[in-house]
Formats: structure tokens, C-alpha cells, sequence
């Protein structure tokens, strides 16, 4: 949690935020019907479908208000005008540009790249590997300047993907080879490994957290992953290359 | 003779369910997981609930509320073992034990303090037991009398204590975040009409926003970001020798054990409030009534005793709304409320008719729980202790895999995903900013609930609101909410002060002409 002072300062902007929010709540539920009818019945106000989010977008309203004026009674106007200043100044770029800032953008790239690109896409072992071995050697080797040249390997690896698949080069390379786009994915997942590799070949101790590392990356998915899919018969979201090696053990279809 | 028999069935529940292996082999093992959850530094045991939600969801439901009211036990307990060693707590609940469970451990006395505290969390769920099962019929009684404007008014209420007790910043954020959860729960069609509410004519909408991906991302994402963005790092352990029960101890702290026991059982019984506050105000009551209160803080075994009783007993206190109300009693409650509902089984007041041994069973479970939370304490404490050493650059990713594989798992829906990441992003933001997330999942779980009551008690009294000032619970519970919210305003607190103080003046004032006047005669 920000500090006393910043959080009153953050206040006025969430609480603006939430207002705003209550305000397009009550605006989407007096679309609904109230008075007229729907599906052959005529409506009476209290049993409307709109009268439960009108009063959660109402109550959202005045809270968000009240948020607002209870931080302004504290900071101030011209500490609220500050921070006004704050936002248009080099401040606010430091701010953003800060390490701790970098790790949050990392972390939410990684989760965001999983569940929306990787994960309806690519065979689901090899998006946990990937995820995996990404997330943790950015964060185990707990060096700033190694964080930054992985998150930004990862980051063109994954423009790489969204310029793949929007340009839907994957639907005619999938016609020319089985499993395509796993084994793009796998070629990046060991660019990566091999990135990594050269960036602390000459440090044992990173050395040593690199080989735990990896080999925490390659099991954890494996040994959840078959769970889900030969103990509790979870079909993966996007079954792909390893997965039908894996099936072919599991089922001995050699 | 009703109670006989009761008692009766009971104790078959308790040996059938202890008479399978294969049952105390998933007790042994998900209270073990438990404790890990609890003693990792990062992981809670709400998480630890909503991960194995989705492992259970093959299960019967008998198996699945072993293994996770197993996990939740044992997770409440096992806080207390990165307290006690390494001065972090494990979780929120044990953040109380650290202050005193800490200083017994750089004074070589850790073994015993993970030996009382052992003793003490067992103590506590078994209490709070008792209490589930005396107290659940008299108010499963109670609540079949209630009519809908009641139930509205109940939720309501759920929501705005959840929001008041557990924000740590201003109410308002607290309420806030229960707005916003009741509004997620508006999300889909409606109940009565079915008429398509903020769906933007996405079909998978339609059914409303899924409770256990929400729980998982609201609880999860949060977690990871602040763990691995503030570089926490766990410090080095403490040394411990051999663990002791110490019965003598036990015994002697009896009248205390029973206070924080009630106190425990008090707070987790109030919608949406968890272990940590039973911890904290049991902590505070035992300093109180202590005859050595410059002791605390600096190793004192009551002290231990009282916040670990108490976070366990706060257990069986957040079941006693769960299963006759259908209101949680505290996060992981809330979890275990959706747990319930992949599973078929409905908690409120009809449970008793539908289910009608279920409130027994949960009683039974926790009594096991319990017990083998006791076993493996005794014994495996110092193996269980290693996972403090794994680096959490290590477990927090995994922990991401899991919410996501146990997210899609539960209706094997890849939608339940692209919604879970949001609201944990969100959720990060929210808690970054002072505002709780308890009132939002509770505002989510609640949400169907009031909003269908309150149009079918309006329907019922043809838009009229008369009913909540003619009904007596109704009244009581209105009158309830309205000083919820207007006790936080100050100008209430001026006003109570202001009324206290000519109260008090007008009291000394008359104290002192009585102690002028002079004697008669």
C-alpha cells in the first residue's frame, strides 16, 4: 500500500475514476426496461432488471464522491494542483521508468502474453514452460540490469508471436508443417534459455541459480499439467506438440 | 434425547470418515499442503483453498470438504511457523504470533512455542466445533422465518461490515470495493427476467461472472505482483530443538484458552471478517487482562496461546453463517462457499432439509482436521519447516501456473481465464490503493442474492418498503446497517462525544455536591 499522503493524493483520482464508473453504471441500466415490457410481460418498476444496478451504480456515485472529497479535505487544493503539475512533468517519467515499476510490467506482460496469446494458441506444456522459464530467471537472478535485457528479449519474442498470428502466417505454415507454431514457440523457449546462458556464463553463483532455474521450469508444468490432463481428464486449452508426445506415452500409441 | 442421538451421529460421521485409509491419507496430505501455504511467506490460506477447488472438482463432495477444510485448517495454523522462526508471518491470521512467537525463538525456545501453538490451534478448532454444532440448528431455525426483505438486508449488511472492519485505509474504499463486487455479480442475465444485463452481447457473459475464477484472481494475481515486485526475501531461520506439547502449560491456561476460543468464534461467525482480526483482538484482550502486560511483546507464552487459539477457533466461527445463511465468514470461507456450489450443495437455511446431515459432517471433518493438524505438527514440523528455505522467485511463478491451469480447469473454460487475469490486475491496483478485497469477493458471492430478494420482497409487497419497519428482524437489521454507516461519519463521533461527555459531567457533577453535601442528622 502507497504511503499516507500519496494515497490521499491517488484517492482523488480513483475516487473520479469510480464516480465515473457509477455514473456510466446508472447510464447503461436506464437502458433497461422499467416500465415497458419484455418478453411478452409488462414491467413494473420493482421488478425491473435495471432497479439492483441503479442502486449499485448510484451508491458506487456518491461513494466515489465522498472519496473524493474526503482526500481533498485532507491534501488540500493546491497539494491536489501539485500533483496535477506532477503528471505533466520529467517526475512522471522517472516514476514510470522506476525498476520497481519495471518488475510490475514484466510480471503483467508475462500474464498477459500467457493468457491472451500464448495459451488458446500454442500447446498449453509449452506455454507453462515458457512462462516458467521466462518469469523465473527474470526475478531468480535478482540483478536489475539482467531483468531488464530478459524482459525485453522476451518482449520481442512476443511482438514476434502477436505479428505471427495477426498476420495469420500461421494458417498456411500450419498447411505446410504439423505443429508450427509449437516449434516456433520452442525455438524461442531455447533462444531464451541460450540468451540467459550468455548473459551470466561467468557467474557460478547464477550459474547455479540458472540450472535450478530451468529445471524448476521443465517439471512444475509437466508434473501439474498431467495431472489436470491424464488424472483429472482436463482436455488443455490448445493441445499441440507435447501433448501428443505425451500422449503417446501415456497411451503407448508407438 | 434429540441431542443424544445427535451426539450419536455425530461420532458414526467421525469414525466412518476415520475408518477409510484412503480419507486420512487426503486428511494427512492436505493438511500438511495447508501448513505449507500458511508457512511460505506470499501464499494464504484463501489461496490454498481456491488452487485445490479445482483439484476437487472430480471428487464427491465428502472428499472435497475434507481436503479443503483440511487445507484451510491446516493453513491457518501453519502461519504461525514463519512467525515463530523468521519473524514473517506466514499469513495475516499470524501476524499477532510474530510479536511474541519470535522473541521465544531467539531465546531458544522456539520448539516449544511451535509446540504450544500446535496444541493451542487444535484446541481452538475443536472449540469452535462445538460450537457449529450447537449453534447452526438454533439458527437454521431462526432463518427459516426470515422472508426476503430480511435476506436482503442481510447480504446488505454482509457487505458493509465486510467493507467497515476489513479496510485498511478509509471505510469508504471498503464499501466501495462491495459495490463493485455487487456490480460484477449484475454482470449476465438476470434471475427473474432474463434479461441481459452488461453483456454487450458477449455470449459467454450470459451466465454471469464465474465466483472461483474471480476468487482465484482477485486473491492470486495480487499476491505474486506485491511479492515479486517489492523483492521479498525471506530471512534466516531460526533454530529449534525437540517439540513439546506441553499439557501443564495447556491446562493452566485454560480460562484463557476458552476467552479467545468465544472471541474467535465471535469474529469469525461475522460476515466476511477472518482469522486475522480474531488474532489481533485476542491478542490485545489477553495484554488487557494480563497481570504482566509489559511481558508482551517480548516472549510471552499466553501470547502465543491466545492469538493461535484464536485464529483457529475463527475456523469454525466463519462456518456458522456459511452453512445456515450462505454468507461467508471470512475469505477463505468465501471460497469454500464456491467450492460448495461446484459441488451441488447450496449453504443457507434449507440446507438442514436438503442436506440434512451436511452441518454434522463439516463438524466431523473439522474435528479430523484438527487432530491431524496435531499429528503432523508433532511430527513433521522441522521437515515442513524446510519450505521456508525455497526462494519465492521460485514458488510465485509456479503459484501463477496454478491459478491459471485452476481457473480454466473449473468448467474447463478458457473465458474463465481472460476474466480472471483482469480482475487480478485490477484487484493489485485496488489493494495498492488502501481498498480491501474481502467486501469485493463478498460483494460477488452476495450479489445474486440481494438483488433477488430485494425485487422478489418488493414484488411480494407491491413496491412497497413498509415491510422492513413492520417486520422486527427486518427493523433490527436496518437499524443494524444504518449505524454501520453512520457510526463512521464524524460528525456521529462529535456527537457521541459531545453526548458522553455531558452524560459523564452531569454524573461527577452530581458525585461531587453528593460527596459536598453534608451528612444529615
Amino acid at each position: 500500500m502507497l504511503e499516507k499522503e500519496k494515497l490521499r493524493k491517488a484517492d482523488v483520482y480513483s475516487g473520479i475514476i469510480i464516480f465515473l464508473f457509477g455514473a456510466w453504471i446508472v447510464w447503461q441500466a436506464s437502458k433497461m426496461p422499467m416500465k415497458d415490457s419484455w418478453g411478452g410481460v409488462q414491467n413494473v418498476w420493482f421488478v425491473s432488471p435495471a432497479l439492483f444496478p441503479l442502486f449499485v451504480g448510484g451508491m458506487i456515485m456518491l461513494l466515489g464522491l465522498l472519496l473524493v472529497r474526503t482526500a481533498l479535505k485532507t491534501i488540500g487544493l493546491k497539494a491536489f494542483g501539485n500533483t496535477l503539475q506532477w503528471l505533466f512533468s520529467k517526475e512522471l517519467f522517472q516514476f514510470l521508468n522506476s525498476m520497481s515499476n519495471l518488475r510490475f510490467y514484466a510480471i503483467a506482460t508475462l500474464f498477459l502474453a500467457l493468457v491472451y496469446l500464448y495459451i488458446p494458441r500454442i500447446d498449453f506444456f509449452l506455454s507453462a514452460i515458457l512462462f516458467l522459464n521466462v518469469f523465473i530467471l527474470m526475478f531468480y537472478f535478482d540483478e536489475a540490469e539482467l531483468l531488464k535485457k530478459l524482459f525485453f528479449f522476451y518482449l520481442a519474442g512476443t511482438v514476434f508471436f502477436i505479428i505471427y498470428f495477426a498476420a495469420r502466417i500461421d494458417g498456411w505454415l500450419s498447411q505446410a508443417f504439423p505443429f508450427a507454431k509449437d516449434i516456433l514457440a520452442l525455438v524461442f523457449l531455447l533462444a531464451y534459455c541460450v540468451y540467459a546462458w550468455r548473459l551470466i556464463r561467468h557467474s557460478p553463483p547464477l550459474r547455479r541459480k540458472y540450472r535450478t532455474g530451468l529445471i524448476v521450469a521443465f517439471v512444475a508444468p509437466l508434473l501439474v499439467g498431467s495431472i489436470f490432463k491424464y488424472f483429472l481428464l482436463v482436455p488443455m486449452p490448445a493441445e499441440g506438440l507435447v501433448v501428443a508426445l505425451l500422449d503417446a506415452i501415456w497411451y503407448f500409441e508407438f | 434425547m434429540m441431542i443424544l442421538e445427535r451426539i450419536g451421529t455425530y461420532f458414526q460421521m467421525v469414525f466412518h470418515l476415520a475408518a477409510d485409509p484412503l480419507n486420512i491419507l487426503i486428511l494427512l496430505s492436505s493438511v500438511m499442503l495447508g501448513i505449507m501455504f500458511g508457512a511460505m511467506p506470499g501464499l494464504t490460506s484463501t489461496l490454498g483453498v481456491a488452487l485445490l477447488t479445482a483439484l476437487t472438482y472430480g471428487m464427491d463432495t465428502p472428499t472435497a470438504m475434507l481436503c479443503l477444510l483440511a487445507i484451510y485448517v491446516g493453513g491457518t495454523y501453519g502461519g504461525s511457523y514463519a512467525s515463530i522462526l523468521i519473524n514473517i508471518p506466514g499469513t495475516a491470521a499470524s501476524a499477532a504470533t510474530a510479536l511474541d512467537g519470535y522473541p521465544l525463538a531467539c531465546k531458544g525456545e522456539g520448539g516449544r512455542a511451535i509446540g504450544l501453538t500446535t496444541t493451542a490451534s487444535a484446541i481452538g478448532t475443536i472449540i469452535s466445533m462445538l460450537f457449529l454444532v450447537s449453534i447452526s440448528p438454533l439458527i437454521s431455525f431462526f432463518a427459516l422465518q426470515f422472508t426476503s426483505f430480511e435476506f436482503f438486508l442481510l447480504a446488505f449488511f454482509g457487505i458493509l461490515i465486510s467493507g467497515t472492519l476489513t479496510s485498511p485505509d478509509l471505510v469508504i474504499k471498503g464499501w466501495i470495493a462491495g459495490f463493485l463486487g455487487l456490480f460484477m455479480a449484475c454482470v449476465g442475465r438476470d434471475l427473474l427476467q432474463f434479461y441481459p444485463r452488461f453483456t454487450f452481447g458477449i455470449p459467454e457473459l450470459d451466465s454471469g461472472i464465474e465466483v472461483v475464477p474471480v476468487l482465484i484472481g482477485a486473491f492470486g494475481i495480487p499476491q505474486i505482483i506485491q511479492v515479486l515486485k517489492d523483492r521479498f526475501q525471506i530471512g534466516e531461520t531460526q533454530k529449534f530443538q525437540r517439540i513439546l506439547p506441553e499439557f501443564g502449560t495447556i491446562v493452566r491456561n485454560i480460562p484463557r484458552i476458552i476467552r479467545s476460543a468465544l472471541i474467535g468464534v465471535g469474529i469469525g461467525s461475522v460476515p466476511g471478517i477472518g482469522e486475522d482480526i480474531a488474532a489481533w483482538v485476542s491478542y490485545g484482550t489477553a495484554k488487557n487482562t494480563s497481570k504482566h502486560p509489559e511481558r508482551f511483546g517480548k516472549g510471552e507464552i499466553t501470547a502465543v496461546l491466545s492469538t493461535e487459539v484464536a485464529n483457529n477457533a475463527c475456523v469454525g466461527g466463519a462456518m456458522i453463517p456459511l452453512l445456515n445463511l450462505g454468507i461467508p465468514g471470512s475469505p477463505p470461507a468465501a471460497m469454500l462457499l464456491g467450492a460448495l456450489m461446484l459441488h451441488g450443495v447450496t449453504p443457507g437455511p434449507m440446507i438442514t432439509f436438503e442436506h440434512p446431515t451436511f452441518i454434522m459432517e463439516v463438524a466431523a471433518i473439522l474435528l479430523l482436521a484438527s487432530l491431524s493438524m496435531w499429528v503432523v505438527g508433532m511430527l513433521l514440523a522441522k521437515q515442513v519447516v524446510k519450505v521456508l528455505r525455497i526462494p519465492v522467485q521460485l514458488f510465485m511463478p509456479i503459484i501463477g501456473i496454478l491459478c491459471i491451469i485452476g481457473s480454466y480447469a473449473l468448467g474447463i473454460n478458457i473465458w474463465n481465464l481472460y476474466l480472471m487475469l483482469p480482475v487480478g490486475i485490477i484487484s493489485y491496483f485496488l489493494v495498492e490503493m488502501g481498498y480491501p478485497i474481502a467486501p469485493l469477493v463478498i460483494g460477488v458471492i452476495l450479489g445474486p442474492m440481494a438483488d433477488e430478494n430485494l425485487r422478489r420482497a418488493l414484488m411480494v409487497s407491491q413496491g412497497s418498503f413498509l415491510p422492513v419497519f413492520t417486520r422486527p428482524v427486518s427493523l433490527v437489521l436496518f437499524l443494524v446497517i444504518v449505524w454501520t454507516v453512520v457510526s463512521q461519519f464524524p460528525a456521529y463521533r462529535q456527537f457521541k462525544n459531545k453526548l458522553m461527555d455531558k452524560v459523564f459531567r452531569r454524573k461527577s457533577c452530581e458525585a461531587d455536591f453528593d460527596s459536598d453535601a453534608p451528612e444529615e442528622g
